[in-house]
C-alpha cells in the first residue's frame, strides 16, 4: 500500500523536529550544568560558613545561637551527617533533649557504629534518666568508630562510663569497666593510671587502685599527688610500711597538712602494731602491753561519757567489754605476756573489740586509738 | 510496514554499476532527503514514547533551573539565614509582589494561579495549547514570588511548565489535536515528578486530577516522561528523598486510633482552609482592576509582618517540614506554625500571586500532624511513640483533605520520605480526612477554583463517583425461548407461533447466536420443506453478544443494525441471561436520569 505523500512529509518533519530538538536540549543542559555547579559551590560555601559560625558559638558556650547556625548550615547541606551531629549536640547543650534525640536516632539509623553518635545518645539517655539505655550507648561508643584520635576517645568514653556507673552506684559494673580501661592504658600515661586508681578507690577496690597508682609512679616517681594517692591506697590496704614510704616521699616533694597528718597516723600505727613482722619477742610483748593499757583507758573514758547520756542498748555491750577487761586485767601483765603468747592474742583481741565498739558508740578515735582501730581492722580482716 | 519493506528491499538490492556515476546511486542521492527519515524505523506509538522521554528531559532541566533560580532569588532578597533580617523580611515579599503583579498583568496573564487548573484547561479547553510565553512567565513570576518569601511552592508551577514544554514540542511536531491534548498531561507529570522528586506520585496525581482515567495510551508516555525528568533532576540535585525521617514501626495496633484522630483534625482543618480560599478569592478578584496590581504586594507585606515573628511561614518551607519531622518544636509552636501557614498561604493565593499549593500543604500537614501527635503523646503516651511519625502522616492527611487526591496522598508520603513502614497510619488518616472534606465541601478545591474562573472543567472526583449503567440494568427476560440451530423449520414455526415475540433468537452449538423475524421464518417455511434444519437456511451473519456486567455505553455502540441482542453468561456463551434492544437501553438511561 503506497503511503500518502502528505503523511510522508509529516513524518519527515516530525523526525527532523525531533532530531533538531536535541540542540535546544543540549543548550538547556549546558545552562543547567552551569547554573547547578555555581549554585552547588555557593551552597557548599554557605554550609561551611554556617558550620564554622556554629562551632564558634558552641565554643563560646552559646548553644541557642549555635543551633540556629547549624540549622542554616543544614538547609544548604541537608544530608551532611556532621552538621546534623553538631546540631544535635547544640540541641543537647541547650537542654532540648527530645529534639536532639530525634536527630541522633536518625543519624544512628545511618551509622550505628559511630562512636560520637552513640556517645551523644548516651548523654541524652543519661539526662533523661534511662540508665540501661545510657550504658548501652556508652558501650557502643567505646567499641564504635571514631574519626579522630580513636584511642583517646575510647579512653575518655570509658572513663565517662565509669563515672556514670559510680554515680549510679553500679559498683560491680564500674569495676569491670575500670579493669578493661586499666588493661589498655599505656605505661607512660601516668595521669590516666592515677585517675583510674582514684576511680577504683571510689568503686571500693583499693588493691587495684594501689596497682594503678604504682603504675602511675613508674612513669614519674616524684609526682607528689600520685605519691600521696599511692600512700593513701596502701594505708587503706593496711600496708603501712609502703604507706609510710609513699607518704613520706609525698610530703618531701610537696608538704601538705593532710599528708602530714596521715603520715603521722601511719607512723603511730607502725609504732603500735605488735604483729608487725621482724619485731623481737620483747618488742611484741611491750607493744601488746601498751595497747592493752591504751584500750582500757579508751573503754573507761567512753563508758564514763556514755554513762552521762544513757541509752538503752550500747552500755550493755560496753559493760560486757568492761567485764571481760576486768577478768583479763588480773591475768595480763608483762610477765604473763612474755611467757604466754596466747595471752597476747587474747589481750589484743579484746583491745580490737574495745576500739571497734567505742568508735561506734563514742565517735571516731584519734591518735593511738585510731592506730589500734586500724591495726584491729587489718588483723581481724586477715584472721577472717 | 510495506513502506519499510520497500525501503529495505531497495537498500539490499545489488547495484549493477558501481561508482558515483552509477544511475542507481545518483537516484539514491537525489532521493536521500526523503529516504533518511525512514531510516528511523519508528512507528507512531514509538515516536510518541520517544517524545515523552524528550519532554521529560526538557522538563527535568527546566525544573532544576527553576528551583535553583528560586534559591538564588531567596539568597539575593532574604539572605542566607533561615531567619532573615527584619527589613528584608518586610520589604522582599512586598516588593516582589509588586513586580510579579506587574509582570502577570502586563506580560504573562497565563501565569496566574497554581498551574493545576491551567493545565486541565489546556487539555479540555485549549486542545493542548499552552503559549510558550506562559512557560517563561510562570518561571519568572513564580521564582520571584517564592524566592521572595511568598507562602507558595514550586510544584504546581513546575507541572504547568512541563505541560507548556510538551505543548511546544507537540506543536513543532505538528501532532494531531488528540495527541497534543494527550501531551499536556505527559509534560505535567514530568514537571511535577521533577519538582517533587516523586515520579509515582506525579503519575498518580496527573491520572487522578487531570486526565481522570487509566488510559493505556497515555500511561506509558506519562510514566516515561516522569521517570526521565526525575532522573535528570536527581542528576543535578541529588537522589535524596524530599524529607529525611527516622524509621517508624507500628508498636501496637492501638496506635492507629491516635492516627484516626489526626485524620479527623486534618480533615476539619483542610476543610477550613478550602473555605477560606473559596470565600476570599472571588471577593478579591471582584475588586477594581488597579487593586490587582497591589494585592500581591499587600499580601507580601502582611506575610512579612507574620514572618518577623515566624520566619518559618515564608516561602515553600521544606527546611521547617524537616524540622517538624525531627521533633524540633513543642506542640504549641507546631500548632501556631500550622495556623500561621494557613493564613500566609491564603494571603498569597487569594491575592492571585502565582505559585503552587503543594509545598504549603505539606508544611501545614506536618505542623498540624506534629501538634496533634505531641498532644496525644502528652495525654495518652501509650498511643503514640513520638511526634515525628505524626508530622509525617499529617503531610498526607492534609494533602488528602485539601487537594482531594486520596491515592496520590498515600504514595506521596511514602515517596517523599522513602519510608514505607508508615503506610498503614497514612491510609487510615488520609481516608478519614478525605471523607470529612468531601462530606462538608461538595466541590473539590481545583473544581471550585475553576468555577470561580468561569471554567467548566471536568471534575475528576465527580467522574470517579458516577455510577456507570450496565447491561444488567437495561436487559429484560426474553418473551420466547431461543430456537436451536438444529431445530427443524416445522418445530421453529410451532414455537414461534406460541409466543408474541416478533424476533426470535437462534442458538448454535458453538455458542454463536443469530436472529430471525417471525415473518422471515414463515417465508422460509414456504420455500423449504418442513424438516429442513434452521442452520441450513439461516443467513451466515451472527449477532454480537453482550454480558450482564458490560457497560451500557458498550451495548449502545454494538446495537445499531440489530433489533435485539442476546445477553449471555460469561460462564457459558450458550446460556441466555436476557435480551437487550435499543428501546431497553434508552429506557434505562431515562430511568437513571
Amino acid at each position: 500500500m503506497a503511503t500518502a505523500p502528505t503523511n510522508i512529509a509529516l513524518r519527515y518533519t516530525q523526525r527532523r523536529v525531533l532530531l533538531l530538538s536535541l540542540f535546544p536540549l543540549g543548550l538547556l543542559f549546558v545552562i543547567t550544568v552551569t547554573l547547578a555547579r555555581t549554585y552547588h559551590v555557593r551552597e557548599a560555601e554557605l554550609a561551611r560558613q554556617w558550620l564554622q559560625q556554629g562551632n564558634a558559638d558552641m565554643a563560646a558556650a552559646q548553644p541557642a545561637k549555635a543551633l540556629e547556625d547549624f540549622r542554616n548550615a543544614l538547609s544548604y547541606d541537608p544530608v551532611n551527617n556532621l552538621i546534623q551531629l553538631r546540631l544535635a549536640e547544640a540541641l543537647l547543650a541547650d537542654g532540648r533533649l527530645p529534639e536532639a534525640n530525634s536527630y541522633l536516632l536518625n543519624l544512628w539509623d545511618r551509622t550505628p557504629g559511630s562512636g560520637e553518635i552513640n556517645l551523644d545518645l548516651a548523654h541524652v539517655a543519661a539526662r533523661t534518666g534511662d540508665e540501661d539505655q545510657a550504658i548501652r550507648y556508652f558501650r557502643e561508643a567505646i567499641f564504635g568508630s571514631w574519626e579522630t584520635a580513636p584511642a583517646q576517645q575510647r579512653e575518655k568514653t570509658r572513663l565517662e562510663l565509669c563515672n556514670f556507673l559510680l554515680d549510679h552506684n553500679r559498683l560491680d559494673d564500674a569495676r569491670r569497666e575500670l579493669a578493661g580501661l586499666a588493661a589498655e592504658i599505656p605505661p607512660e600515661e601516668g595521669a590516666l593510671h592515677d585517675l583510674t586508681g582514684r576511680l577504683f578507690l571510689k568503686a571500693g577496690d583499693s588493691a587495684r587502685a594501689f596497682t594503678e597508682f604504682e603504675a602511675a609512679l613508674r612513669s614519674n616517681p616524684n609526682q607528689s599527688q600520685w605519691l600521696d594517692d599511692a600512700g593513701g591506697a596502701a594505708y587503706d590496704l593496711g600496708d603501712y610500711q609502703k604507706a609510710e614510704t609513699y607518704l613520706a616521699q609525698a610530703n618531701r616533694e610537696n608538704h601538705s597538712v593532710p599528708t602530714q597528718q596521715m603520715l603521722e597516723t601511719v607512723r603511730a600505727l607502725l609504732r603500735a602494731d605488735p604483729y608487725l613482722s621482724g619485731l623481737s619477742d620483747e618488742e611484741q610483748m611491750r607493744r601488746s602491753w601498751l595497747a592493752f593499757e591504751q584500750g582500757l583507758v579508751r573503754l573507761r573514758t567512753c563508758t564514763e561519757s556514755v554513762g552521762k547520756q544513757p541509752t538503752t542498748d550500747s552500755p550493755s555491750e560496753l559493760q560486757v567489754l568492761a567485764k571481760n577487761a576486768e577478768d583479763l586485767k588480773g591475768r595480763v601483765n608483762l610477765q604473763s605476756l612474755s611467757k604466754q603468747p596466747e595471752m597476747r592474742n587474747d589481750a589484743m583481741r579484746l583491745v580490737f573489740r574495745i576500739e571497734a565498739e567505742t568508735s561506734s558508740v563514742c565517735g571516731a578515735p584519734s591518735g593511738a586509738d585510731q592506730a589500734l582501730l586500724r591495726i584491729g581492722k587489718k588483723h581481724e580482716g586477715s584472721d577472717r | 510496514m510495506s513502506e519499510q519493506a520497500d525501503f529495505k528491499r531497495e537498500m539490499l538490492t545489488p547495484v549493477p554499476v558501481v561508482g558515483p556515476e552509477s544511475p542507481a546511486i545518483k537516484e539514491k542521492i537525489r532521493r536521500w532527503p526523503t529516504i533518511w527519515p525512514k531510516t528511523l524505523t519508528l512507528s507512531e506509538g514509538n515516536l510518541f514514547l520517544l517524545l515523552a522521554v524528550i519532554i521529560g528531559m526538557f522538563s527535568g532541566l527546566a525544573v532544576v533551573c527553576f528551583r535553583i533560580t528560586i534559591e538564588w532569588i531567596r539568597l539575593g532578597l532574604l539572605g542566607s539565614s533561615l531567619a532573615p533580617p527584619a527589613i528584608r523580611t518586610l520589604l522582599a515579599p512586598a516588593g516582589a509582589g509588586l513586580v510579579v503583579a506587574f509582570l502577570v498583568h502586563r506580560f504573562f496573564p497565563g501565569a496566574r494561579g497554581s498551574g493545576v487548573n491551567q493545565t486541565k484547561a489546556t487539555v479540555y479547553v485549549f486542545d493542548g495549547y499552552v503559549p510558550f510565553r506562559t512557560v517563561i512567565g510562570k518561571f519568572l513570576t513564580c521564582a520571584l514570588a517564592i524566592g521572595s518569601g511568598q507562602s507558595l511552592g514550586p510544584e504546581d508551577p513546575s507541572l504547568q511548565m512541563g505541560a507548556g514544554i510538551a505543548s511546544l514540542l507537540g506543536r513543532r511536531l505538528k501532532l494531531s489535536r488528540d495527541k497534543l491534548r494527550l501531551l499536556a498531561p505527559v509534560g505535567a507529570a514530568a514537571g511535577l515528578a521533577a519538582a517533587f522528586n516523586a515520579p509515582i506520585s506525579a503519575v498518580l496525581f496527573v491520572i487522578e486530577e487531570i486526565i481522570g482515567t487509566w488510559s493505556a495510551g497515555a500511561l506509558g508516555a506519562i510514566v516515561l516522561a516522569a521517570v526521565s525528568s526525575t532522573v535528570v533532576m536527581r542528576w543535578f540535585l541529588g537522589s535524596e528523598p524530599l524529607f529525611r525521617v527516622p524509621q517508624y514501626t507500628l508498636a501496637h495496633p492501638a496506635e492507629l486510633l491516635a492516627y484516626a484522630v489526626l485524620g479527623v483534625v486534618g480533615g476539619l482543618l483542610s476543610l477550613a482552609f478550602i473555605k477560606i480560599i473559596a470565600y476570599f478569592r472571588p471577593r478579591l478578584r471582584a475588586l477594581p482592576g488597579w487593586t490587582q496590581y497591589l494585592q500581591p504586594a499587600v499580601a507580601g507585606l502582611l506575610i512579612g509582618l507574620i514572618g518577623l515573628r515566624l520566619p518559618q511561614t515564608m516561602g515553600a518551607g521544606y527546611s521547617y517540614v524537616d524540622q517538624a519531622l525531627h521533633n524540633q518544636y513543642a506542640w504549641e509552636m507546631l500548632a501556631i506554625l500550622g495556623f500561621a501557614k494557613i493564613l500566609t498561604t491564603s494571603l498569597s493565593f487569594v491575592s492571585s500571586t502565582p505559585g503552587g499549593m503543594f509545598a504549603p500543604t505539606l508544611f501545614i500537614g506536618a505542623t498540624i500532624g506534629g501538634a496533634v501527635g505531641a498532644l496525644e503523646h502528652h495525654f495518652f503516651p501509650q498511643l503514640s511513640a513520638s511526634v515525628g511519625p505524626f508530622a509525617l502522616v499529617g503531610i498526607g492527611t492534609f494533602f488528602a483533605g485539601f487537594l482531594r487526591v486520596p491515592i496520590t496522598s498515600v504514595f506521596m508520603v511514602v515517596e517523599t520520605t522513602g519510608n514505607y513502614s508508615i503506610v498503614l497510619p497514612v491510609m487510615i488518616s488520609n481516608a478519614i480526612a478525605y471523607l470529612i472534606s468531601r462530606k462538608y465541601q461538595d466541590v473539590a478545591l481545583f473544581d471550585l477554583l475553576a468555577r470561580q474562573d468561569d471554567l467548566e472543567l471536568p471534575s475528576m472526583e465527580e467522574q470517579r463517583e458516577q455510577v456507570a449503567l450496565r447491561v444488567e440494568d437495561a436487559m429484560r427476560k426474553p418473551l420466547s425461548p431461543p430456537l436451536q440451530a438444529g431445530d427443524t423449520l416445522a418445530l421453529a414455526l410451532e414455537i414461534s407461533d406460541s409466543f408474541q415475540e416478533d424476533l426470535l433468537l437462534v442458538r448454535f452449538q458453538t455458542g454463536r447466536w443469530a436472529g430471525i423475524l417471525k415473518e422471515d421464518l414463515h417465508k422460509l417455511a414456504a420455500e423449504h420443506p418442513p424438516d429442513t434444519l434452521l442452520r441450513e437456511i439461516l443467513p451466515t451473519n451472527r449477532l454480537p453478544v453482550l454480558h450482564p456486567d458490560q457497560r451500557l455505553d458498550d451495548a449502545l455502540r454494538l446495537i445499531p443494525g440489530h433489533d435485539l441482542l442476546p445477553v449471555v453468561s460469561r460462564a457459558g456463551p450458550r446460556k441466555l441471561e436476557g435480551v437487550l434492544s435499543l428501546p431497553d437501553i434508552l429506557d434505562a438511561y431515562h430511568r437513571a436520569t
